[in-house]
């Protein structure tokens, strides 16, 4: 038995998975000042003995970043270089601006120290560190009353011996409550140095605010064993969360990537492209065979370049406001109603913009009477009369108006998608889309017919992903070391030598994680050719890591160049220790007739085959999905609710309903 | 068919714009420089059959005005288009900028006939193009001298590369495979380009697509026209200099005290939602290599209006980021009509030399154009920025790794304060947004040290709203080497508003193991092992009467 706890803006999620493969599911209010009171309630309201592991997503680091409520924290960098982190890499964020902004760095200027130190590129010392020098700053640092300390010397990751005094000198000289030191050769140990010191940064800025929430928790919880989702989609225990909290600072999505992608390739499709749109915003990620990393990510607009699932955000969802901008085009988003005032169908006398929503309500996507199981009242005639306003200014009918929302919407979402995939060289034909969140499963078959993806996933329960991802994790460790070294001269008995540190850290820390489960090491090499500026990750797989690269270096930029020197980069090392995990119960079939689901018919409206612009009705099957049972069949056009999603599945659609719950929807004779 | 709807409207300026923007991908994955691939020194674009351009991706405000230059110079260059052409050019004065940017364009053919139904183009920033200094950003007199000069020639016929004109063009700059490999990503960019709007014309259909565009531009005109129609009509003037002819020993020099400053003029009148720049009066082209040809001048002037029709709809409507979205196409500066004298700086005659043109001249232009509508709608516009890009190209012998390099960089400064607020400090501003390379990066892979690299504190100009401040980047070097700096705004600063105060004007200084010496802002140096030029460059100008509190200690304009 485990039991996934993801606490969102709105709600808390659980996912309870028992040793027979059963799935609980609950939904709480978040409780927003002490998110620990919901997650308590939600364990003791599912009768959670004390012998079941709980793996939680915290969102601590991650409103502490967007909400800049992190700890007091110092930088210490070279002499010389105190601005590194303002500077960043002096580029603006937007192109055509002109008060260009960007976001305030961490750390102000006052808490800003430099050290007279300096290592050169082969980590030999130029300038040698004097303890008294460490002593002086750490007054000075001291005086500030910070809580956090990050240190980010100039090619430390070659050398940590300067980042470890300054530690050593803060523990010995250091005052009560002790300052939580973060060196960024331990949390970052690679080049380029902004990068590395924005990741060292954002460690301390949420560090000791991580290590008082799980502290509690723990206390909470008592004896139960509690492990923390990392934005990599893989799972640390509380005790590495409350030292290394930077790697938890996106773990919601993360955790629906995982969800996602697990239950598809149980369900025999493991190319996946996630879909999952909320409110205000959609998160797609692209799983060719396995779910896909970068480390150029960032978070509240600061790089963060720890490795996390590679997930692209666009600001489209159900609450984004439909209006017409001043050259006369329909645009949709990224402007949201949000979750206040929402949208006008919600009810609340101060919502005035029509969204996304409104628009499938007018469609008759959406039902009044089934809508979050009939507990929320759903206002048509307010929604029809806003609508109606906007018909109007776009001289079309009403439901051509509102069909014309949800294409520009839809419009937005290709668009992301084709960033995802096409772009970067994958064909949408071969995956499958997985849809969930609020909005997904609605947008999910229109969406996937202008990509040509010929099938769409929906979960059973598309509205706790995240939850159900942390369940399905794995503990993951990265472990990475910036070494510049020309691969020509590099054998295989050199490579085993520079890796071993990485093998022992990793094999310590697995212990000390508790694992007793089957362990799975995996060595990776960061490539380029001499003179570039990218690296290519290659798995290392023996001595032929040259050819390797060169192989790999074809298939993604579509020419390699066997006679250039290659440079070896970074060691990456991934430590994969595959957690117990209950098999899925499995129904068995029932025949393809739906008619126990079967709730009844109502108009909606569907695009024309003949005039894609045009909207037409049609009698339109609706289905209450907790009744639709393994095998059955849902032909289009039908709607298919649930308590916290609701499925539609246009015409020339049908969709199957697999051993797992999932509905399986795809094209049919056409 | 005879309009497009709101609805189709948007879907059709998302296809476009992603036609652009595969492109740009494509290019920037494949591209073999750092320029290209990381400092993303690049743009791509689609146009109707005539040259008209209907969507350009968001990447390099200067190329703004050139590309349609580019394409329009290529169409009346050929008049027998077949598919699988593809034209290449740099020569700025067809259709080009500066020499490094090489441009492509290439039609998309649909229904026979030899003229294209749409182009695609593409233009990238390439790390040498030959010439008498290495980076080809040097200070020469003609553009001769700049390096190779490429008219419209058709570098593929029918889809077959062809060798003889790839041959000449690689035998002509110093880093011939790298050169190689970025035309080649240029090259695999078009292709998509054309496939992708090839895919768009077969599920729509030639005569909706050409009307979808032409509704498009259309709209974009009106988007620009709303913003210009909310700036009171009037005449509005301003004046500035550059710093000297762009030669060393010119005015910067204390030899030549007096020399003469290049003035750039503008009269900006607005009436209703037009608007019309005129640069009579601007200084005649000189000796040194700042002149600016007329696509500069228009992208520069371009980019001042977009900044400001963004600002425009953003204080009423609209909210952050929408600007960003709105399409950059023909529509967009129809409304505004730049008028350049024939022969003056910003509209050169052959064969003056250009290559600072696009990088200095350009944010000069800029902070002109802005300075005169800061009387106009004085509530929206900044102050000026640092005006510069601070080019400083390395080259020399790697004694260390026994190989030849060459290192260029352009440094950031400060921004103008604003109405809004405080200017940002050490940011790229106005005609480039390009990333520094990091100091690990550039230490592991050139023989120079980087001894300092931090706001230059107290250089932005005060006011009630601060100019930001400057940079100090202090360059050690390792090896011999030759240094060549093409910087501006050291004479002449950076002005305030509304009674703000001018920005501190840059400083470039080699510090030697005895002595420390003031260098021109153009000048091309030896320098020896263990000297270090540090370069200071300019802050932003203040916005407003400062208040008249003492300063705050770190603001104290002592260090460095």
């Amino acid at each position: 038995m485990i039991l996934g706890v993801d606490v969102g803006g709105t709600f808390t999620d659980f996912v309870l998975l028992n040793d027979e493969g059963q799935v609980t599911v609950q939904k709480l209010l978040t409780t927003a000042g002490d998110p620990s009171r919901a997650v308590l309630k939600g364990i003791s309201d599912l009768g959670v003995g004390p012998e079941t592991p709980v793996v939680h997503g915290a969102t601590v680091a991650t409103n502490a970043l967007l909400e800049r409520r992190g700890a007091r924290t110092a930088l210490i960098t070279t002499d010389g270089f105190g601005d590194l982190l303002e500077i960043g890499r002096q580029t603006r964020a937007e192109l055509y601006a002109l008060h260009p902004t960007r976001p305030q760095p961490l750390v102000p200027a006052s808490r800003r120290f430099e050290l007279p130190e300096r290592v050169d590129r082969l980590g030999a010392v130029l300038v040698a560190l004097e303890p008294a020098a460490v002593d002086e700053v750490i007054g000075r640092v001291v005086e500030q009353q910070v809580e956090s300390v990050a240190v980010c010397l100039l090619f430390s990751f070659l050398n940590p011996a300067h980042e470890r005094l300054v530690r050593e000198r803060f523990e010995a000289i250091a005052g009560q409550p002790p300052v939580q030191v973060s060196l960024s050769s331990e949390i970052l140990p690679e080049y380029r140095e902004y990068e590395r010191a924005s990741t060292t940064v954002i460690n301390a800025y949420v560090a000791p605010l991580m290590n008082r929430y799980l502290a509690n928790m723990e206390r909470d919880l008592g004896d139960r064993r509690l492990r923390i989702m990392q934005s990599n989609g893989g799972i640390i225990s509380s005790e590495t969360a409350r030292t290394l909290a930077a790697r938890t600072a996106l773990s919601g999505p993360a955790g629906g990537v995982v969800g996602a992608f697990e239950l598809a390739s149980q369900a025999g499709f493991d190319h996946v492209i996630t879909f999952d749109m909320g409110g205000t915003s959609t998160d797609v990620s692209l799983c060719p065979g396995r779910v896909q990393e970068t480390t150029e990510g960032s978070v509240a607009g600061l790089p963060l370049r720890l490795p996390m699932i590679d997930i692209h955000t666009v600001g489209a969802g159900g609450g984004s406001i439909a209006r017409i901008d001043a050259g006369g085009a329909l645009r949709v988003g990224p402007e949201s109603a949000g979750a206040l005032p929402g949208p006008i169908c919600y009810g609340r006398g101060e919502a005035q913009e029509l969204t996304v929503t409104d628009a499938n309500l007018i469609l008759g996507r959406l039902d009044p009477e089934h809508f979050l199981g009939g507990r929320m009242h759903l206002d048509s005639a307010r929604t029809t009369g806003r609508m109606q306003e906007l018909a109007r200014l776009l001289s079309l009918p009403l439901e051509v108006a509102a069909w014309g929302v949800i294409r520009v919407a839809n419009s937005n979402m290709e668009r992301a998608v084709r960033t995802i995939s096409v772009e970067r060289g994958h064909d949408p034909r071969q995956f499958t889309l997985v849809a969930f969140g609020g909005a997904g499963p609605l947008h999910a078959c229109e969406l996937a017919a202008t990509l040509h993806i010929p099938r769409v996933l929906v979960p059973m329960h598309p509205g706790v992903l995240s939850a159900l991802g942390m369940v399905l994790a794995d503990v993951v460790k990265d472990y990475s070391q910036t070494v510049m070294l020309p691969a020509h001269k590099v054998d295989a008995p050199q490579l085993e030598r520079l890796f071993s540190p990485l093998l022992d850290r990793a094999r310590s820390d697995l212990r000390v994680e508790g694992l007793t489960e089957e362990v799975t090491l995996m060595p990776a090499l960061d490539m380029r050719y001499h003179g570039q500026s990218y690296e290519l990750s290659v798995e290392l797989r023996g001595s032929g890591f040259l050819q390797d690269f060169h192989d790999a270096h074809l298939r993604r930029f579509s020419y390699a160049s066997e006679t250039e020197p290659v440079e070896i980069v970074n060691l990456r090392l991934k430590a994969v220790g595959r957690t117990a995990k209950p098999r899925f119960l499995e129904q068995n079939a029932r025949g393809v007739d739906p008619k126990a689901a079967h709730l009844g018919y109502k108009q909606a409206y569907f695009s024309d085959p003949d005039d894609l612009r045009a909207a037409r009705p049609m009698p339109c099957a609706l289905y209450g999905r907790e009744r639709l049972a393994s095998g059955n069949i849902v032909v289009g056009p039908a709607v298919v609710f649930q308590l916290d999603a609701t499925m539609v599945i246009p015409p020339g659609w049908a969709a199957t309903a697999d051993r797992w719950g999932n509905l399986v929807c795809e094209r049919s004779g056409v | 068919m005879t309009h497009t709807d709101p609805i189709t409207l948007e879907i059709f300026k998302n296809l476009f714009i992603s036609v652009a923007e595969e492109m740009g991908v494509t290019l920037g994955r494949t591209a073999y420089s750092p320029n290209i691939k990381e400092r993303r020194d690049f743009s791509c674009a689609c146009f109707l059959g005539d040259g008209r351009m209907v969507a350009q991706a968001a990447h390099i405000p200067v190329h703004l005005g050139a590309m349609p230059a580019s394409v329009r110079s290529a169409l009346s260059e050929f008049d027998d288009w077949t598919a699988g052409d593809l034209v290449v050019l740099n020569d700025p004065y067809l259709g080009g900028t500066h020499l490094p940017d090489i441009t492509m364009v290439s039609p998309v053919m649909i229904g026979g006939g030899d003229t294209p139904s749409f182009i695609v183009a593409s233009r990238a920033h390439h790390a040498d193009i030959g010439g008498m200094s290495p980076g080809s950003m040097s200070l020469a007199t003609e553009v001769y001298q700049e390096g190779l000069i490429i008219p419209p020639v058709r570098l593929a016929h029918k889809g077959r590369t062809n060798d003889d004109v790839l041959k000449l063009i690689l035998r002509n700059v110093r880093t011939p495979v790298e050169r190689k490999g970025d035309l080649m990503a240029q090259i695999a960019a078009h292709r998509v380009g054309e496939r992708r709007l090839e895919a768009i014309l077969q599920r729509y259909g030639l005569e909706a697509t050409l009307q979808h565009a032409e509704s498009l531009l259309g709209y974009a005109e009106r988007m620009t026209g709303a913003a210009i129609s909310r700036i009171p009509d009037g005449e509005y003037t301003f004046s500035d200099e550059m710093d000297d002819n762009g030669l060393p020993g010119s005015a910067g020099d204390r030899a030549d005290p007096g020399g003469t400053r290049p003035r750039l003029q503008v009269t900006v009148t607005v009436r209703g939602d037009a608007m019309v720049v005129d640069f009579s009066g601007t200084s005649p082209a000189v000796d040194g290599p700042i002149n600016a040809v007329r696509a500069v001048t228009e992208s520069a002037t371009w980019y001042a209006v977009r900044c400001l029709a963004g600002a425009m709809t953003r204080a009423g409507v609209e909210s952050q980021g929408a600007s960003e979205r709105a399409p950059v196409n023909s529509g967009t500066f129809a409304p505004v009509e730049v008028r350049v004298p024939k022969g003056c700086i910003l509209d050169a005659d052959p064969p003056h030399a250009v290559a600072g043109g696009n990088v200095e001249t350009s944010q000069r232009v800029v902070d002109t154009v802005l300075g005169a509508l800061s009387a106009a709608v004085p509530d929206l516009i900044p102050a000026a920025s640092q005006g510069t890009m601070n080019n400083v190209t390395v080259g020399g012998h790697d004694e260390e790794r026994g190989e030849p390099f060459t290192y260029y960089e352009t440094v950031a400064g400060g921004a103008g304060a604003s109405p809004h607020g405080d200017g940002l400090s050490g940011v790229q501003v106005h005609m480039t947004n390009t990333l520094n390379t990091p100091v690990e990066a550039l230490e592991y892979a050139y023989p120079i040290r980087v001894r300092r690299y931090a706001l230059r504190k107290g250089s932005g100009g005060l006011g009630l709203h601060r100019g930001g401040d400057g940079l100090v980047r202090d360059l050690e070097f390792l090896s011999p080497a030759t240094v060549t700096i093409l910087s501006e705004r050291r004479r002449i600063a950076p002005y305030g508003l509304q009674g703000g105060h001018p920005g501190g004007t840059g400083l470039n200084l080699l510090v030697g193991a005895e002595s420390e010496e003031a260098l021109p802002g153009k000048v091309e140096i030896r320098v020896e092992p263990g000297d270090i030029l540090s370069m200071r460059t300019p802050g932003g100008g203040g916005w407003g009467e400062p208040a008249g509190s003492p300063l705050p200690a770190e603001h104290t304009p002592s260090k460095p």
